[in-house]
């Protein structure tokens, strides 16, 4: 990224997050590097806004990038502001390495999933929910009538006990022959 | 069972050998003692003697293989492979005993190998290339297949060189330069076997695909390796200079770039051909064949890699192509790509097997040893080598089993045979050690390795290849994980493989797709998606079709028929009752069409009810099969039958089954608004819509007196909350509840035709009569069971042209009672009906039969689809319908 200007984070503070999210701290460095740069309407504040992160063009064309940026900043945030720490929890989800620690599980990494449908917090993968995200992924000139069919064929096909919303349960079950660990997955720059 | 069959057909071939020597000599002596006669029959043999040769081969291949399968036990224990080579060994030993024919008749040329037997085997691998995987795997197959086959090749070159200087190989010389020839050759993993083998072991598709894509990817390397050591052989060792060193680089990058160029080139061309196609879709699969053969023919020509061109010209077409040949093209252009590659590789197999047995051969025990040991050696050293190095970056690190696998997959094949065949003995001396080395080589690996590689991927407990069943939650869930990798990647600022990809896919929407699809793709569509959906909606309907056999309609399946669809799709107990119902009736042994189950579990749904109302109502409508053939119908555009969308199109390609997409559209259409004229518009295809339109505006400006009104009911009855009262509509009216134009179009047809214009209030009264008039059977096709309830089939006609509004709608709304249809109706009468559908004809042979249609649970459907269809139909070919129909009863 070549920008050396770097504001350094705390030796105890890097530490910390290092042994939180098994990064090395040289990985820490550029994400934290990222995390100034992302930071652009408010630079010395020390957190990210929604904003910031759809200022990234790529984030805002993506047909999903609205709403994982909410989940990132209301879930994982607080008071949709997400500091480098929180930030770093995040990205330490979809980190792949040797090292594992306890938040680069595949079962974390269905909960953000599964998050990502599940915006009132229910627990629950309403016909609402689905229908939001299929929305949103889809897009274009489909009709309606066609989205609510395919939500409710989706739905029909991970409703286990019949209630007609998907519990996280139901959600890992389904998904347990994807292969969801090797494809949500990044390498972090050294 | 199969060995007589063999033993057979090989009688046959050799009687036929025999019979050609024999039969010249006699001739010749019959000719010279008296004079010409004219002969009523004559022997030609040497006429067609080549052809002949070639054709019986092809047919053997093929009993051979068909023998094979006869046996599980056999095939379970040996790859075919192994199989086909033990018969070309009989057979050649046979041949050779015999003396029958010359030895270079049935030796593998290398010319007749690349040119016609190797390159549909790699266009089909090509093109049905797992593109997600081979992507996703690019940089470790490239550097396998590079660097690792260089590797090989200077240190199985070097070995056999140093070698050369101990008594091993019983004071043989082998210069410097030929083992490099020799090493060039031999160290290439080979596709064909490569593929042979691996296709039934089914591991999954990373391991697959990463020594499969080495395989095909190192014909660059191994052929500018290849020719570049065997040109330095003419130069001879002491003229070299470092300049052809470098020349030699340089031709890499050539002869790998430029035949993925051309490939891409001519898979373009390719593409933009079937752009313009839409007239003459019997050609679509040919042109498809022909731009690769080209492709690889050319890159042959001008001396840069034809595998790759060929291999990048197939995977290109099948991106772009398969949107714009019609459904039936692109199954005919699979299914031909399967045959003849499969028929390909069975004679490759066959002629290995056939040329060992030979007089060029000349056994060296300590060099095959050694080539043997050094081939062996170095692929475990390189492989551990490069898959460590590739697990730098990979994301998925290759383990210790899966390089295992990989070293011991690297099979080597035919090509490197035929490539020793065309050594030049002149400047190669020890042509023939070489030629033996490689046998030797391929059968052992072929023999020793494909054997045990099946036990040894179950034992090392290899991750198999998962057959998934598409889920639509599947497809969802791996479709958002991309986006939200893409996402984080640009958040974390790491621009990793998922950006490289978003960028790859935007690039492909804005330009490539654009340029080649007859159709431009929607803003932010999700294309696959749709896809998905639909092809589960196919399978699920299929599923549903094959169980429902012998189902009685019963009460339940009207009330689920006139159940409010739409937004409340709820699974009530009419739909538990009705699914207990099919559970019951329906036990598990029907024979599920194989073709289409091909790639799925038999699992079925979790939530049975739900799932049938689903299908229900989403339901593409089955249609009748067809029993006999119009080739007319084949050949002409598929303009009416299709829309243009190819998200419909696209969506059943793999299934082999046609089903018209319209009836969707019309759905869509129909229940969610009114807009059943623009519907129409869309179903008929943009051209014939347009002429329909321009015919229909001139018809009905001519007799304007056809009130709007009219067409607003039509519109009404398709809105969505009106459905409870269509039914009753249509049972009242006999209008088909599909377009608004077509009954007036045909109405106006008729007066045309065969009526005075009567006065205008009666037209509108009558008007559903007048559509069935127009043909003397479209009151068969309305209601086909009418001809077994009343006596007198011509009495029927007869009823049915008189304008009886009270008798046909009489008629009618027994349509709408399910009951009606377990008693009169046969199977016998309703073929009768289904032939009448000529449009439909030979678009359903992998359906069903007629009479299974005869107890599905929706017969209604099918009538009103039927009525629909033929409706459609009549304003082209009312007359031509009618005479066959006519014909037919």
């Amino acid at each position: 990224m070549g920008t050396n200007k770097s504001v350094l984070l705390p030796p105890d503070q890097v530490q910390l997050i290092c042994s939180e999210t098994g990064f090395t701290p040289k990985q820490l460095r550029r994400l934290y590097i990222r995390f100034q740069e992302l930071a652009k309407r408010n630079p010395t504040g020390g957190y990210l806004t929604r904003e910031d992160f759809l200022d990234i063009r790529e984030v805002a064309l993506n047909p999903l990038g609205e709403r994982l940026v909410d989940v990132i900043v209301q879930d994982y945030g607080d008071a949709n502001k997400i500091n480098f720490r929180q930030f770093a929890n995040v990205l330490a989800r979809f980190r792949r390495g040797k090292a594992t620690t306890d938040l680069n599980t595949k079962e974390k990494k269905l909960l953000f999933l599964f998050s990502m449908y599940d915006r009132n917090h229910d627990s629950k993968i309403d016909r609402n929910e689905l229908l939001g995200i299929l929305k949103l992924m889809v897009g274009g000139n489909i009709h309606d009538e066609q989205i609510a069919t395919i939500a409710d064929h989706t739905i029909g096909e991970l409703d286990a006990d019949g209630d007609l919303t998907i519990t996280f349960e139901e959600f890992c079950e389904t998904l347990s022959r994807i292969d969801v660990d090797e494809k949500m997955s990044m390498k972090f720059l050294n | 069972m199969y060995k007589n069959k063999h033993s057979i057909f090989l009688i046959l071939i050799l009687g036929l050998i025999f019979h050609k020597y024999y039969c010249k000599e006699q001739t010749y002596i019959h000719n010279q003692a008296k004079p010409p006669r004219f002969h009523v029959a004559e022997f030609n043999f040497d006429h067609v003697s080549d052809v002949y040769a070639i054709t019986l081969w092809i047919l053997l291949g093929s009993l051979a293989k068909v023998g094979f399968h006869l046996s599980h036990r056999l095939t379970e224990k040996f790859p075919e492979s192994c199989l086909l080579i033990i018969l070309g060994l009989i057979v050649g030993g046979l041949l050779y005993i015999t003396h029958l024919a010359e030895q270079k008749a049935y030796v593998l040329n290398s010319d007749t190998f690349f040119l016609f037997l190797l390159p549909p085997i790699i266009l089909e691998a090509g093109y049905f290339m797992p593109n997600r995987p081979f992507f996703d795997n690019l940089g470790t197959i490239l550097l396998l297949a590079i660097v690792n086959t260089l590797f090989n090749t200077i240190c199985i070159g070097l070995t056999l060189w140093g070698f050369s200087f101990t008594p091993l190989y019983g004071g043989t010389q082998f210069g410097m330069l030929p083992c490099f020839v020799f090493a060039a050759l031999i160290s290439a993993v080979d596709p064909v076997a490569v593929l042979a083998t691996f296709t039934e072991i089914h591991v999954n598709d990373m391991l697959y695909i990463v020594v499969f894509g080495e395989s095909l990817l190192n014909d660059a390397v191994s052929v500018v390796l290849y020719r570049m050591f065997d040109s330095f052989a003419k130069i001879g060792q002491e003229n070299l200079i470092p300049l052809d060193l470098i020349l030699g680089f340089l031709s890499f990058f050539v002869v790998s770039l430029g035949g993925v160029l051309i490939g891409i080139i001519f898979g373009v061309v390719a593409c933009f051909t079937t752009k313009f196609t839409e007239h003459t879709p019997v050609l679509e699969p040919l042109i498809i064949l022909v731009y690769a053969y080209l492709a690889y023919l050319t890159s042959e020509m001008v001396s840069v890699s034809g595998i790759l061109a060929i291999t990048f010209c197939g995977m290109v077409m099948k991106q772009y192509v398969s949107f714009n040949i019609s459904k039936k093209s692109d199954a005919t252009t699979e299914y031909v790509l399967k045959m003849l590659s499969s028929i390909m590789e069975t004679i490759i197999f066959m002629f290995m097997g056939l040329s060992t047995v030979s007089d060029h051969h000349s056994w060296n025990t300590g060099f095959v040893l050694i080539t043997l040991l050094a081939c062996l050696v170095f692929r475990v050293i390189g492989i551990a080598i490069f898959a460590n190095l590739a697990n730098c970056w990979r994301l998925l690190e290759l383990t210790r089993i899966d390089m295992l696998i990989m070293s011991y997959g690297g099979l080597r094949g035919a090509i490197a045979f035929a490539l020793a065949l065309i050594l030049d003995e002149t400047k190669i001396p020890r042509k023939k050690e070489f030629v033996t080395a490689t046998i030797a080589v391929v059968f052992f690996t072929v023999f020793l390795q494909g054997i045990t590689i099946g036990p040894l991927v179950k034992c090392l407990n290899v991750r198999r290849k998962q057959i998934e069943e598409p889920t639509m939650s599947a497809k969802l869930t791996n479709r958002m994980m991309d986006h939200v990798m893409t996402c984080l990647e640009e958040i974390s600022g790491s621009g990793g493989s998922n950006s490289l990809r978003d960028k790859c896919r935007n690039l492909d929407r804005n330009y490539f797709k654009r340029w080649l699809l007859r159709e431009t793709p929607q803003e932010k569509m999700d294309i696959k998606l749709l896809q998905t959906f639909k092809k589960i909606n196919m399978q699920s309907a299929m599923k549903v079709h094959d169980t429902s056999k012998g189902l009685v309609p019963t009460p339940s399946s009207t009330t689920i028929h006139t159940s409010p669809s739409g937004a409340n799709l709820r699974p009530s107990s009419t739909f538990a009752n009705f699914s207990q119902l099919l559970a019951a009736n329906l036990p598990e042994q029907t024979v599920p069409d194989l073709m289409f189950f091909e790639s799925q579990g038999t699992e079925h749904y979790h939530d049975d009810a739900q799932m049938h109302h689903f299908l229900d109502t989403n339901l593409y409508r089955a249609r009748p099969r067809a029993t006999i053939h119009v080739r007319s119908k084949d050949e002409m555009a598929d303009t009416n039958n299709e829309t243009n969308n190819r998200f419909e199109k696209s969506y059943h390609h793999r299934n082999h089954i046609y089903i018209p997409p319209r009836l969707d559209k019309e759905q869509l259409h129909g229940r969610k608004t009114g807009r059943s004229s623009s519907g129409t518009n869309r179903l008929t295809g943009a051209k014939a819509a347009s002429s329909t339109q321009a015919d229909h505006d001139s018809r009905s400006s001519k007799h304007s007196l056809i009130p709007s009104y009219k067409r607003e009911s039509f519109k009404s009855t398709n809105s969505p909350k009106q459905r409870q009262q269509q039914q009753k509509s249509k049972s009242r009216s006999k209008s088909p509840p599909l377009s608004s134009d077509q009954p007036i179009k045909s109405l106006s047809e008729t007066k045309d035709i065969d009526q005075p214009i009567p006065p205008v209030s009666i037209v509108i009264e009558n008007e559903d009569d007048t559509v069935k008039m127009d043909g003397a059977t479209a009151a068969e096709r309305i209601c086909p069971w009418r001809r077994s309830s009343l006596p007198d089939g011509e009495k029927l006609t007869s009823t049915s042209s008189i304008d009886d509004p009270s008798n046909t709608s009489h008629t009618f709304s027994n349509t709408n009672d399910p009951n009606l249809h377990s008693g009169p109706l046969t199977s016998a009468n309703f073929s009768g009906a289904y032939n009448k559908s000529a449009e439909y004809m030979g678009e359903f042979a992998t359906i069903t039969k007629p009479e299974e249609y005869v107890s599905r649970p929706h017969v209604r459907d099918l009538f009103n689809n039927q009525f629909r269809t033929s409706d459609e139909k009549q304003e082209n070919n009312s007359e031509t319908a009618s005479n066959e129909s006519v014909t037919r009863l």
